[in-house]
């Protein structure tokens, strides 16, 4: 995996970036399916994200495609919008339930 | 050269080491504090790849903001320790985990041997600058993603209004 002709190359090989950001990836993963504490999860949801930042970047860069950068500048936009979102999901849960615990949280299980 | 790669495996290493350290953290504020260090070393890792402003954001916007509201939540809520009282579903966490890892290891085989793009279509959007990215990206944001742009502004206008009606203490 080489960068494009007419595209400068990179010192470090791009596969190097695409392990590091697939092993980020898959930390979040396992840390969004084993925490139970919905705060601990949304914290992993966000490792996850920008994870697939740091993919979007390396292919990206590997295309010398700048648009790449622009999507990244999206995710980070709608990254925000959701953190805001959710941790008042949180609050509003906390005050009806006196917890956050996923596991205790389970009004419309059965 | 091998200046980089050191960098590379230094800032890689210490995101993924932090990235582990906040999995295991029970304490949610330790947990936030360990991906503030992760952070940074991905903002490392976006300025090897010629993203220095997207570094910046990530620095500004991910650590600055987002995880700061984080710890303001956490305060808020005086989440000490995530209640250990007893494991309630230890065989589904343990398939859990499992399936993580199998995701991962298809996942890692599946990128490290994607194709490289393929040679002779060069993207026909702006190529990336090496030094200068940002009059580049501002055009692009400004000509052919303008529509995503003004999207992105009325959706986090709405994220402010619905974030502020749900923190409300009485809907009436």
């Amino acid at each position: 995996m080489s960068p494009l002709p007419g595209i400068a190359p990179m010192s470090v090989p791009p596969a190097a970036f695409l392990a590091a950001g697939t092993i980020l990836f898959v930390i979040g993963l396992i840390g969004a399916l084993l925490k139970r504490n919905a705060l601990s999860i949304f914290l992993s949801i966000e490792l996850m994200m920008n994870a697939v930042n740091l993919l979007f970047l390396t292919w990206g860069r590997m295309r010398g495609d700048a648009s790449s950068h622009v999507i990244v500048f999206f995710v980070i936009a709608i990254a925000a919008a959701e953190a805001a979102v959710g941790l008042a999901v949180f609050v509003a849960l906390f005050r009806a339930r006196q917890t956050i615990e996923v596991d205790r949280v389970n009004l419309l299980k059965w | 050269m091998t200046g980089d790669l050191l960098l590379f495996a230094f800032s890689a290493g210490l995101a993924i080491a932090f990235a582990l350290a906040m999995v295991v953290q029970k304490t949610p504020v330790r947990s936030v504090l360990a991906l503030v260090v992760t952070f940074f070393g991905m903002a490392v890792l976006a300025v090897m790849l010629a993203a220095p402003f997207i570094a910046a954001i990530i620095v500004i916007v991910y650590a600055g903001a987002i995880l700061v509201l984080f710890l303001f939540v956490i305060m808020l809520l005086n989440l000490n320790e995530e209640a250990r009282e007893k494991e309630t579903r230890p065989v589904q966490r343990a398939l859990g985990l499992v399936a993580a890892l199998a995701l991962g290891g298809l996942l890692l085989g599946v990128t490290l041997r994607a194709p490289a793009p393929p040679v002779g279509t060069p993207s026909a959007g702006p190529r990336i600058p090496l030094l200068d990215e940002i009059p580049v990206i501002g055009r692009l944001l400004f000509s052919d993603y303008l529509f995503a742009f003004e999207a992105v502004a009325v959706l986090l206008l709405a994220a402010a209004v619905g974030a502020l009606i749900l923190s409300k203490r009485r809907m009436d």
